[in-house]
Formats: structure tokens, sequence, C-alpha cells
């Protein structure tokens, strides 16, 4: 039905996500900050929140998150093997790979949750994974539970 | 016991703000004591902060290094003390009196907030050391993005005012914090302590002093430091591996052991950073061809071998006995003797140098300063197994880190706790 | 914890302009206006440079005028600021964990170059921080008792120099050793690398100095049966062969309980065991320290062959060590038996470091001969053993295998006693590789030597005098331990004992109590990171600055 596509793309090319970003306080904030301290420009559709280690992400936030109408959520952590914490971000990974599972359960796209690996010193990398989630995001449309609200 | 006395034991002076002097201070505050962390540089944190990642398990050097480095920022009980040097010292343990040579920052480090906005106005261009001279800086400069304390500091080797004695104002109109004083003067800073720790850290040989390595800033032959600083994601091409013509390498081939002969020792970390090095350049150009020559893998200790194992495949080992590069039509033409005395080449695109590990510059006159032995390739400290490493052979002065030989981040940890530790057992 | 009633809660909050860094990206006036209205909100002000003297000062005094007991302060990164602004609240008189930042200038004003999206997203921030802040609790830094003495187990050089630098009037230090003489392993090696000193009067001089010395009890022929407890409170078990188990109290462990030689007789092809005249590196040193070295029949051997790297391939990876043990041998050869030929068979040549060439160079030049191969192969040939090194042929008199150096058999033991777990190699593994060589994720544990993988004697010594100076520094005799403030915490009446925090804390700071049947988190361990809250099923587990509805209410303002 080209006509409700139509409507969908236009739709999605107005529409500005909103997306909530969990960054651990050692690496991916860090990280963040470089890129702001280098001026990197990123579209202003990711918000953070800062918590100490990504393994303080827990799946009930998440799921809050998108019930209340985010449109996609990143949890960035510190690469496998440089958790500040240790082990943190194994366990992290391991949540989220549980999360994404029960996604069409929510009947949300797997692919609005991501979980990527950023180290302090990695400025560009947060701004393009910013980017490239953000695109993304925008082309997956508004959160389809949001909309049913 | 006199005041001053008193006062001497609860301070401590560390020379070198590298990872081994910032650890030592660290663990001294944590005692109460205070600390004053000289460093020479205008920013901390040593060698470490000029790689992106650190072998073996390929942590990211900053996410490693700046939590310390903001730990020594805010702590009441260390003042570190940039661009500044030891000149003098008298006394003994327990009660040292020493002089400090502070040179001028020109830049207020309160009331600058570290927004760069003084740079682009100034007209003096060079290239920046830091970055191994692949990248420029202005007379007015910060050495690297995210360099502490995150304020620049003024070049007066290079800057117009102090060169020529022009009337450039440039950066402090930029600054809008008034930030910038051109009428700070050097200070000679004089400190009462009771114990002293030197953690003056290593410099690499400069492969110009063998011409074998046809080594000149020009051609496609890099120093490991200057491929620690193309790979670095604040480096001066943002973490793009090229070769001086901006083109990318197809091939690179990383030489082992340059300088061995001349010093006549193993510099101990060279093996682990090349296998580091074929993580970087795969990473980044995972087509390249690349050729590791060495002599002998050195990769001591529970956890080298196995990195080594993990990467081995990605790069053709070569063992070679003499090596000789020339160059020949822009490439590197490597001229060498297998270990069955046969005479090999190779051509490559880049050829990437292991320089041996030596002294820091300023060695010997710090030597000198405070009345240690220094042995006859350099390094201070003994090598003898009666004796306690960190022991400098005057009492209430030990040593930490690459200042006593080449060795890696964890024996140099090591070396700046038990330093620490000898001084809190001297100081009570 | 006093719980302030809501409607006494007065946030006073402050917008940095930075210079121009905020200001010119953003409407400051309109993000002032946007929140003067909210629910708690005392006072909201503007700021040319907050960070300044000056704006510590006025900020302090802002505290203090308005009676504020909240602070949010809009500005740059917290992790440049966070901790000057804690301590201008406790300058106020404020609880320092009633504050929250808000990133306006590294996450907004400098990567949003549309005015309006900037002002916007700033407006955002500042309400999400202001509806975190209303639910942060007054956390305090706790203080404890703790014991300042140390158990030292293991009573070779790493514990000896451990405890000889620990020792002082006011801390008494205990050496626990299981057989009935210190010295370990460097007094079965009759000399040392690089300068061939003698490894007994190494030992020998420590030795006589614990003897003389105080506060260092020392406990031979004893084995550690038990250690409970944590940091600066550990109640540790002894026993001494047959006698009753005594116990004492200390404030940490250092771990220096060395490490074995690899069973050569496991590899075939040495022959060890089988082929006569065929000894480990620590079987020579032992004739060595008799006095003579000497095949099974007595006689002096005219060729000695030395095989480096046994076991290694098993292993995985390279004993650090063996070839300087190999050289140093080849020395003892040459100084016993001076007509001895002496062929070293090596894969790699290990000789890091400002000295080790040098010792290697002079022993070659001495007439010793190293031969580089692949791999080796011995066998019995006409009562003599026959070298297979790479398919070339060596016969020789004697044989002398340098076997990788593996972890103790008593390092299972240990890491179960103490938590610390084993890593690479079934060594004990220390807290980083790099930057924490000693210590251990059991806060109060450190490794010192062997016990944490192979390392020279020099090395061994640096991480004793290592461990010994960070307890120097952190269990100071008369000063209490301060806890960290921002922990994670256990509600009592929510917990159900399922233990499922306990299996994520990667710092054993989670207890479970069996009389009530919950977990309870030690702050003296806790690290903060908030893994247990995460996988807590019934929420009894929260991280004090962390919590759900912290985070909860700083999200939604984000969705609003």
């Amino acid at each position: 039905m080209p006509e409700e596509q139509e409507k969908k793309e236009k739709m999605n090319e107005e529409f500005e996500p909103r997306i909530v970003a969990f960054l651990c306080n050692w690496c991916s904030y860090a990280g963040a900050d470089v890129a702001g301290s280098s001026k990197l420009e990123m579209p202003p559709t990711v918000t953070p929140v800062k918590v100490m280690c990504s393994s303080r992400v827990d799946p009930v936030m998440v799921i809050t998150a998108f019930l209340r109408g985010a449109d996609g959520v990143l949890i960035a952590g510190c690469h496998p093997g440089d958790c500040h914490y240790d082990k943190g971000n194994y366990y992290a990974r391991r949540r989220f790979a549980v999360l994404r599972n029960i996604f069409d359960t929510l009947e949300l796209e797997g692919e609005r949750l991501r979980l990527s690996w950023v180290s302090a010193s990695e400025g560009p990398r947060y701004a393009e994974v910013v980017r490239d989630f953000s695109k993304k995001i925008k082309q997956l449309g508004p959160n389809p539970v949001k909309q049913k609200k | 016991m006199t005041e001053k006395k008193q006062k001497a034991k609860d301070q401590v002076l560390v020379v070198g703000a590298g990872m081994a002097g910032i650890e030592a201070s660290l663990t001294l505050a944590a005692a109460d004591k205070k600390v004053y962390l000289v460093e020479k540089e205008p920013l901390f944190g040593g060698k470490v902060i000029k790689f992106e990642e650190v072998f073996a398990n390929m942590e990211c050097s900053t996410c490693m290094a700046a939590p310390k480095q903001q730990e020594v920022l805010q702590n009441e009980k260390i003042e570190l003390l940039t661009l500044s040097k030891v000149k003098e010292i008298q006394g003994e343990a327990g009660n040292f009196t020493v002089k400090i040579e502070k040179k001028a920052r020109y830049v207020s480090l309160e009331d600058c907030i570290g927004c760069n906005e003084c740079f682009e106005p100034c007209p003096v261009s060079l290239p920046n050391g830091f970055e191994e001279n692949l990248g420029e800086r202005k007379a007015i400069y910060i050495p690297c993005p995210g360099a502490l304390p995150n304020a620049p500091s003024i070049d007066t080797e290079n800057c117009l005012r102090f060169t020529k004695g022009k009337d450039c104002q440039l950066c402090k109109e930029a600054c809008m914090f008034d930030a910038i004083d051109f009428d700070q003067k050097d200070e000679e800073v004089k400190l009462n302590v009771g114990a002293i720790i030197v953690a003056t850290g290593f410099d690499l040989m400069d492969p110009k002093q063998i011409s074998d390595f046809g080594y000149d800033g020009e051609a496609n032959v890099y120093t490991a430091l200057e491929i620690e600083r193309l790979y670095a994601s604040n480096g001066p091409t943002e973490g793009k591996i090229t070769l001086r013509n901006g083109k990318e390498p197809a091939s690179a081939a990383m030489i082992h052991c340059v300088g061995r002969k001349k010093v006549g020792y193993c510099s101990a970390v060279c093996c682990m950073y090349n296998f580091k090095f074929i993580h970087y350049l795969k990473e980044k150009l995972p087509e390249i061809t690349l050729y590791d020559f060495y002599s002998d893998l050195c990769m001591p200790g529970k956890s080298y071998q196995p990195f080594y194992e993990h990467l081995k495949d990605k790069a053709e080992s070569i063992r070679f006995q003499d090596l000789k590069i020339a160059h020949q039509n822009g490439q590197v033409r490597l001229n060498y003797k297998s270990l069955k005395d046969r005479d090999e080449k190779l051509d490559v695109d880049m050829a990437i140098l292991a320089p041996a590990v030596v002294p820091a510059e300023g060695a010997s006159e710090l030597a000198r300063i405070l009345g240690i032995e220094q042995a006859e390739n350099g390094f201070f400290g003994f090598q003898s197994s009666d004796r306690s490493p960190g022991e400098s052979g005057r009492e209430g002065i030990y040593l930490a880190g690459c200042v006593l030989g080449p060795e890696d981040i964890g024996k140099a940890i090591a070396q700046a706790d038990a330093a620490a530790g000898k001084v809190l057992a001297l100081l009570g | 914890m006093e719980k302030r009633h809501i409607m006494d809660r007065k946030i006073g909050v402050y917008v940095c302009e930075c210079g121009p860094n905020i200001a010119d990206a953003l409407d400051i006036d309109r993000v002032i206006e946007a929140v003067s209205g909210m629910e708690n909100v005392a006072v909201v002000e503007r700021y040319k440079l907050m960070c300044s003297p000056d704006g510590k000062k006025y900020l302090a005094e802002q505290i203090k005028e308005h009676g504020l007991t909240h602070l949010v302060v809009g500005a740059c990164s917290p992790k440049q600021h966070e901790a000057t602004f804690m301590a201008v609240c406790e300058e106020g008189g404020m609880n320092p964990f009633l504050m929250q930042m808000a990133n306006l200038r590294e996450q907004i004003a400098w990567i949003t170059p549309d005015k309006e999206k900037a002002t916007e997203r700033a407006i955002r921030h500042m309400k999400a921080a202001i509806r975190r802040v209303r639910y942060h609790a007054q956390l305090e830094k706790k203080e404890i008792e703790c014991n300042p003495d140390v158990l030292v187990i293991g009573g070779g050089i790493a514990g000896m120099s451990a405890a000889l630098l620990l020792s002082s009037p006011d801390r008494k230090v205990f050496l626990v050793e299981k057989n009935e003489e210190l010295g370990g392993m460097v007094s079965r090696c009759e000399k040392l690398f690089p300068d061939m000193v003698k490894g007994r009067e190494i030992t020998e001089s420590r030795v006589k100095s614990l003897e003389e010395d105080e506060n260092i009890e020392v406990l031979t022929g004893t084995a550690v049966e038990n250690i409970l407890g944590f940091f600066g409170n550990f109640v540790v078990t002894v026993r001494e062969k047959e006698s009753e188990p005594r116990e004492f109290k200390v404030g940490a462990v250092v771990v220096a309980t060395g490490a074995d030689l690899f069973d050569p007789g496991a590899l075939a092809e040495y022959g060890y065991g089988k082929i006569k005249n065929v000894v480990t590196a620590s079987e020579l040193e032992e004739m060595n320290l008799k006095g003579k070295i000497a095949l099974e029949d007595g006689k002096e051997p005219k060729s000695v062959g030395i095989i480096h790297c046994v076991g290694r391939k098993e292993k995985g990876y390279c004993s650090e060590v063996c070839c300087r043990v190999g050289i140093k041998i080849s020395r003892y050869l040459k100084e016993k038996i001076p007509g001895a030929s002496v062929t070293q068979f090596y894969q790699d040549l290990c000789i890091p470091g400002s000295v080790a060439q040098a010792f290697y160079e002079e022993t070659r030049n001495a007439g010793v001969e190293f031969v580089c191969t692949e791999a080796v192969k011995l066998s019995e040939s006409d009562k003599k053993i026959q070298i297979d090194h790479d398919g070339k042929l060596a016969t020789v008199d004697m044989v002398v295998l340098l076997p990788a150096i593996e972890a103790a058999e008593s390092t299972s033991e240990i890491s179960e006693m103490l938590g610390v777990k084993k890593g690479k190699g079934e060594f004990l593994t220390e807290e980083h590789e790099k930057i924490g060589p000693v210590t251990t994720t059991v806060e109060g544990v450190f490794l010192a030597g062997t016990v944490s993988g192979p390392k020279t004697v020099r090395d061994t010594v640096s991480q004793s005098e290592a461990a010994a100076g960070k307890i120097l520094s952190s269990l100071v005799p008369g000063r209490k331990l301060e806890t960290e403030a921002r922990t994670s915490k256990i509600s009592e009446s929510l917990c159900t004992g399922c233990r499922t925090c306990l299996t994520v804390c990667c710092y054993s700071a989670i207890e479970y109590d069996e009389s009530r049947g919950i977990c309870t988190v030690n702050e003296v361990l806790c690290k903060g990171c908030g893994n247990c809250a995460a996988a807590c099923p019934s929420g009894a587990a929260t991280h004090q600055q962390f919590t759900q509805i912290q985070i909860h209410r700083e999200m939604m303002e984000v969705l609003r």
C-alpha cells in the first residue's frame, strides 16, 4: 500500500526521536564528554542518563522507558575486559541479550534497543554511535507503544 | 624534633608524574602525607597517555589512566607542579631541602576553563613534539586533546613575545576569562621533605643514531611512538593509519630490537607492543599484509604468550640477524640476514621501528643533583638480588618505574607502591 | 537517615554561563523561566563562572542565605566539577550528596548548533536533574574500627620482605609458614642471577632480622585453616601441626604462597624419571648446594645439555625466569667442572631488562653454547643421552630440564578461603594486570610473588614491598577506616534471601546472613557499581545514589 507507506515516511521525516542513553561513568560518559569537547555535532535526540556502571541498567528501567515513550534506548559501557568494576559490563551484555529476546512480546522492534561499547577516549566513536542509532530510530518511526496511548 | 623536621616528616617529593609517580603519590596521600609531584612537561601522565591501548588486555589507555589522574588533581594532599624540575637537594633522609625550578605557564590554572579559544589566533605554528612531530601546534598550546591539567602553556622558545620581543597579544585578546598573564615569572620553589621518590621514566632511542634503519622522519619508516599517535583517536590523524603522503599502506613490517646492539640490552616491552601493533593495524586496515621481524620473542609471564598466540596468524613472523633499511622508489626495502645466514630482501610500504628504551633525557643531570649512582647504561639503582629494587644507594631516596630499566606498567606500579612503602616505613 | 518531609525541600538551581560557552549556545533566561515554577524550587539564578573561587564562594553563601536543602547546578560535565560543587555543599552546611549536576556544556552547548534545540534540551536536562535530586538521600561516610595487624601467608622471600617492611611497634605481623623452615624457593638456590649472590645469604639475613624483630611473630610448621571477615576486620584461624587451633585478628592479609614447578615426567620426550642423569633445575640446585654436581654413578659429567621451555606449550605461557636460570646453571657448571662442555637448547631467549643480556653474553663468551631449536627429544644412547633437536643430534652425559613455573597446589585452597579467584595459568588473579598488580578484588587481601604468576626474585621483592606499602597507607594504627558513601544497600524487609546479588558481586561485598535469611552489603567492600541492584528480582537491593526512582524521574523528564 504505497499511500500508507508514503504517509509513514512523511511522518518519519518530521519525527524527532527521543532516545535515552544509559552511559557508564568511567568509559562511555567520559567518551561522550570527549565528543562534546571535540565539538562533534550530534543530533539532539539522545539524552544521557549517567550510571556508575552499565551493570546498573536493569530490564525494568529499559522497559519502563519504552512504555513511557522512549523511541530508542542505548546502553553504553566499557569495552569487554575494560570494565572499571571488573566484570560489570559482561552482566550488562547478558541482560541486554535476554531483554532483546522479549521484545517481540512487547510488539517492539528489537533494534530499538542498542548496546555499544565506548571507551573514555572514543569521542568520535560515541558521535558515530549516536548518529547511526538516531538514523535507525528515525527509520523505524515513533515508538508504536507510545502511539497507542 | 624541630618544627622544620616535623614538617618534613609529613612531606614527600615525587619526581616524575607518569604512571609510577601518580601511583606513589596516591598511596602516600592516602597515608596523609603531603606530596609534591613534580613534572617537567606541561601535562602529566608520562608515556602511557600517548598510547591508545595497552597490552595485553588491550584496555583503553585513557580509561586506565584518567581516573588516577583525576584523583591526583582532586586530592588536596597532592600538589602537582608541572613545568618543574628539581634543581638542587641538600640534607638527609627525614629532612631534605629541595629547590625546584618552576617555569611559568603564563596561563592561570584557576581561571582557565580549557576552552582552547586562544590557539587559533596565534601566528606561530610548529611541529608538535607530543604528536612525535606528526602534527602541528601553536606557541600557546595544549599538547593533545584531553591533556591534564586542562590548560595551555606558552612555549617561550617559539612565542613571538619571548623570542622577538614583539607585542603580540592575540591569545590574550581571545581569552574570555582573562586567564593569560604574560607577567608570570619562573619561580624557585623551596621544599622541605622527608623523602624523595624518583620516577622519571624513559625515552626511546632516536633511530637517527643508527643509520642502518634509514630513519629520517620523511621516508615511510616510523617509530613505535609515531604509530601510537597515528592510531590514537585523539592524535593528529584521529586514528587513521597513513603514510607520509596520506595514502594507506598495503603492507607494513615491524622491526624489533632497533638499537639493541648499541645499548647492549633487551628493552623488554617491544615484542609485546609490536603484537599490539598487529592488532592496531588489522583493526584499521583489515587487508594490510604484516611482517614481524624479530630475533627472540620476549613475552614473559602468564598473560603475554596467550596474547601473542591470539594475534600471530595475522602477521608473517620472520626471524632475522642483521637488518638494514634502504629506500627504493617510495617503498621501504628491508635487507636482512635470516637465521640460516641467507641474505634476503623484502619491500614494504611502511616500516615500524621498535627503538631501544633508554633513560629519560636529563637523567644524568638528575643523578648528579640527587647524589645517586647511575649504571653505565644510564639507568639508576642496583640490579643485585641482595638489595631491594627501589634502593637508590642514598637513604631516603627511592626509585620506581623505567628509571630503573625497561619494564612494563605492572612492574612500574608495584615499584611505585614499594617505594611509597619504604617512605612510609622511614618517616612513620 | 533523617527523612525530610517533601514540603521542607528547598532546591537551589544555578545555571553556569561558563563564559560564552553555555551563555551563547542557549537561552539561559528561558531555561530559568521554565524551571522557576517547579515544586520545591526555592531559587533559580545564573552565574558567569561557577567553578571560579568567586563562584564557589557565591554558591556557598547562597546555600546559607536561602537555607537550601538540595542543589542543582547546570554547568559543565559532572566529571569535571562534581567534586568541586560537593565540596561547596559541605562548605555551605549542606549534605554533599543532595546535589545533582546537569551537563549543559559537553552534552548540549558544544554539540547542538541550533540555539532553539539546545535551549529545549537544556530545559529538559535541568528539569530531569531537579526531579531526580528530590529523591536523593543524605548519605554519610561511615567510620569503622579496624585492626592494623597483618597476616602474611608464606615464609619465602616474598613473605619475609613484606613482613619486614610492615614491622613497626604499633602493628603486629604474623608470618605463617607451613614448612618447618623459612626461606622458600630462594633458599633452595645456590646462587641468584644476575649477580650470582648466594641464595642462602639473602634468606638467612632476613631470617635473622625476623628473629630480632619483636613486632613480627613467626609461626613455622603452621597452616592457615580459615579466614573470615573483611578488610580491617579479619579473623584468622591457624594450626601448628597436631596442636589446638589458634585464632587472632588482623586487618589485612598478604598471600605469598609461591608456586610449584611443572613435572616433566608428564612429557615423554624428556625421558624424565626414565633416562638416567636427566634432572630438573631444582635437583641440580640441590646437588650444587650439597657441594658436588655428579652423575648417578658419582662421576662428574663432561658434557651437559640444558633444555629450556619444558612444559611451555602445555602451560601456554613463558615462565620468564628459566632462560636466566639456565644461564646461571651453566655458570655453576663452568665454575665447578671447568672442562665441561655446556650447551643450552632454547626456543626464544627471554632476557629482558638492563642487565640480563650482558649476563647472557658473558656466559656465552665463557664458552657456553646456545642452540636455537623448536623441539627437543631425549633418548638413551650407550649410557649417554642423545638430544634430538630439530633433527640434529647431540650427545651429552647429563641433561638439566628447565620446567615451567606453575600454580602451587595450595592455590585452590587459598582461593576458596579468601574469595580471590584463580585466573590465567590457574594463578591467583590480581585486581588489574597493569595498575593493580598486588591488590585483588577482595579489599584487604594482597598478592606478592609467584602466587600470581612467574616472576623474578627482584619483582617478587617489589611486589612484597608494594603490598606492604598499600597496607601501611590504608591501615594506619589509630585511624579508622572510612567507607564510601555511595554504596548499595539491601532492604531487610524486601529481601527474600535468593542470593542472586551475591553471585553477581565482583568484590565479595555481599554477605548472606543465615540466621535472618537475608543478604547484606558490606559498605567497606562495596565499590558502588549497582550490579546487585539490577540483578535483584525483588527490588530489595538498590544503589543509594542510583535508585530505581531517581533514575526513573530523571528519565521521565526526557520522555515527557
